[in-house]
């Protein structure tokens, strides 16, 4: 049985540790005393890099590659804390604003430090009242404690924090849009590049840094990257020689929800598998895994074949999947996936910004596919090619050979793989949300094919038994090539 | 829409706490425009919606033309360009709630209530007669391990069942 290693989480339901005073009694605030006393800011940023973390926030992107391109000669830089949380199945960042605000506090601290950042923007979605209200209250307390404001505990920076309310729209989490929702405007991502790193908010270098990963920092800097490292495994990338070390280091707030016994946040070492994360959260509500989402609902689905993946970033990405937010959605036996990906483009179409033509009508098309196979109106026909054999008056003559085709389907893919096509990963939109819409929709029906099939053929949707209604692994076409790494130990 | 065309029968000002507010909101951003979102807020916690006037007051506080102003109000779901009703109960239908029989809630939600869902363009579908509700569907609230949801006002509602729902309406005051 695997345990959860709680360590953002480790406090979060000490009775008023949103207050100052009592996050103080549990360690609070001093691994930013830590960083200020013994450390330069540029060895702060070292120690990032070297822990090896990831960005929590969807990407995975490196995040000490990623304050590496921060140009550190132009003023002022700004730190975004993307707080958007919007993604469907993702739910741990709310419990840290509303819970322990202070954490993420020191944790935009030591980020403010290390990068020589004076002002910084919590963009929090609009829903979120009560996680803004907890931040609010603990940036109050933490100006009068001295931790904010002028010439914060004699490190003669000045750090202010000031949170900002979205407004319902799922695009604002993406990186650019966030940015230019704060500016004011609408919503809608920026070509890249420039990237937000040398051209953010006010066109001024920016790091935009989720929620997780600003709660990771002060971990880092107070038990050291060695501590650090030892959580998750660290895999070798084959295509170097001698590999070169991928590190999945660290813990991971996975988001369960979906037909589990116990849904949750679950604080657990990187790496562990589907099987065992759905063990974590209380087994399974009902007889057999379906299927899996892994990283919320933009990320590609996983069938009852691919249990044993591991959820890290690597293993996923490799399985053609992704952690994403590591929001992770379990369906079983009962569930039909025709209807769960109406209900997953449902929610793209909607939230599509519309500035990008492939995006802003091919989502609603995909959508209106799928409506139209679970109405029971999927498009099917069946065309006969000639075929030399035996006729039915025993003579040599064209038998003609019929095949169904499933119009819908092929119509779905390709519509799909024009807003972004997933076996090239190019796509062409402004940005990634075009993959995100893909992903799904082709997974899911490449993946549970005859459950589609079905639908169209009986006129109705149709649940079929999980072993039917899924594509065996062999079957490249809908895994494509699915690679398990290798543990940087297994290599040496 | 310019400015000349708008008909404003009764001209919108923040109440004095909320000029406060924003007083000190707009020295957080090297520029005015970039406290739209917060300003909005405030003026629609203070109006209910986002009049005309409304928006030709956030103008001018922001140095903007209404059209700007108008362009960024229609992009966010949550402002509202009509009135609304004193509870605005959204109810989550995202897959993970869905997976949670959201849509038992959200029957039961609407025969009790008498009144159909809100789309974006007309609230008044989802508005009771007497002004006392509006519902709406919203996506992913982050809350998904407590699923199904829904939020009245600025307070969610977890783990909801028909008779959940029964007693939370009984319980808001009228
Ligand atoms: C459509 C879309 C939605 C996103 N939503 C979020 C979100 O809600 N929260 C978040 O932290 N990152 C979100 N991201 C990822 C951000 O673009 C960005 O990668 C992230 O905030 C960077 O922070 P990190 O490196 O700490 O993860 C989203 C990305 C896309 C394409
Ligand atoms: S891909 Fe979609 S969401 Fe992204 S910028 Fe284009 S239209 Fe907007
Ligand atoms: S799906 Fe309803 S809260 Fe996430």
């Amino acid at each position: 049985m695997v345990e959860e290693r709680r360590i953002l989480y480790e406090h979060l339901d000490v009775p008023d540790i949103n207050t100052f005073d009592v996050y103080r009694q549990h360690e609070g605030y001093t691994r930013f005393e830590k960083a200020i006393a013994e450390y330069q800011p540029e060895e702060i940023a070292d120690m990032v890099k070297d822990a090896g973390l990831k960005g929590r926030g969807g990407a995975g992107f490196s995040t000490g590659e990623k304050w590496s391109f921060v140009p550190r000669d132009i003023e002022p830089r700004y730190l975004c804390c993307n707080a958007d949380e919007s993604e469907p199945g993702t739910f741990s960042n709310r419990y840290v604003l509303e819970k322990n605000p202070h954490l993420l506090i020191e944790g935009i601290l030591i980020c403010c430090f290390a990068m020589g950042i004076e002002t910084t923007y919590v963009y929090i979605r609009g829903e979120f009242t009560l996680g803004k209200k907890m931040l609010d209250a603990a940036i109050k307390e933490a100006y009068e404690q001295g931790y904010l404001g002028e010439n914060v505990r004699g490190t003669g920076q000045n750090i202010n924090i000031y949170t900002h309310p979205g407004a319902g729209a799922y695009i604002c989490g993406e990186e650019t849009g966030l940015i230019e929702s704060l500016e004011g405007k609408r919503g809608q991502p920026r070509n890249k590049p420039p990237f937000p790193a040398v051209q953010g908010v006010f066109m001024k270098p920016t790091v935009v840094q989720n929620v997780e990963t600003l709660c990771n920092l002060p971990f880092i800097v107070g038990n050291g990257v060695e501590w650090y490292t030892q959580m998750g495994p660290t895999y070798g990338d084959a295509r170097f020689d001698p590999p070169k070390a991928d590190p999945n280091t660290g813990t991971k707030l996975y988001c369960i929800s979906g037909d589990v016994n116990e849904p949750g946040v679950y604080e657990l070492d990187l790496g562990l598998t589907c099987t065992e994360l759905i063990e974590v959260a209380g087994g399974l509500r009902g007889e057999e895994v379906k299927a899996v989402i892994p990283g919320g609902s933009s990320a590609p689905i996983l069938t009852h074949y691919e249990l044993d993946t591991r959820l890290d970033f690597t293993s996923l990405t490799l399985a053609k999947s992704m952690l994403g937010s590591g929001g992770i959605i379990v369906m079983n036996e009962t569930r039909n996936i025709v209807d769960c990906l109406l209900n997953i483009m449902k929610f793209y179409a909607h939230e599509s910004c519309g500035q990008c033509t492939p995006c802003r009508w091919g989502t609603p098309w995909v959508r209106d596919i799928v409506q139209r196979i679970a109405d029971g109106e999927g498009r099917q026909t069946t065309i006969t090619r000639p075929k030399f054999g035996i006729t039915e008056s025993g003579r040599w003559g064209d038998t003609g050979e019929t095949e169904e085709i499933y119009e819908d389907l092929d119509l779905l893919e390709s519509v799909a793989n024009n807003i972004a096509n997933v076996d090239t990963m190019t796509w062409n939109t402004i940005c990634v949300f075009g993959i995100a819409v893909s992903w799904p929709a082709v997974s899911y029906m490449r993946k549970f094919r005859p459950e589609f099939e079905a639908a169209i053929r009986e006129g109705k949707l149709v649940t079929l038994p999980v072993a039917e209604a899924t594509v065996p692994p062999e079957e490249n076409y809908a895994y494509q090539q699915r690679i398990i790494p290798k543990e940087m130990t297994d290599l040496e | 829409m310019s400015e000349e065309i708008i008909q404003i029968e009764t001209p919108f000002q923040f109440n004095e706490e909320n000029k406060q507010e924003f007083d000190e909101l707009i020295g957080r951003y090297p520029v005015k425009e970039a406290a739209m979102l917060p300003t909005l807020h405030l003026a629609q916690r203070q109006e209910g919606y986002i009049t005309p006037a409304v928006m030709k007051y956030v103008a001018e506080l922001l140095e903007l033309s209404v059209m700007k102003v108008k362009d960024v109000v229609t992009f966010y779901p949550m402002f509202f360009e009509e009135p609304v009703g004193k509870y605005v109960i959204r109810i989550c239908h995202t897959l993970p709630c869905a997976l949670r029989d959201c849509k038992v809630v959200l029957d039961h939600l609407k025969s009790k209530l008498g009144t159909d869902v809100a789309s974006e363009t007309n609230l008044a579908k989802g508005t009771t007669d007497d002004g006392k509700y509006t519902l709406m569907k919203v996506e992913c609230l982050a809350s998904c391990d407590v699923a199904p949801v829904i939020m009245v006002n600025d307070d969610l509602y977890k783990n909801l069942t028909p008779e959940k729902i029964d007693e939370l309406l009984e319980q808001l005051p009228s």
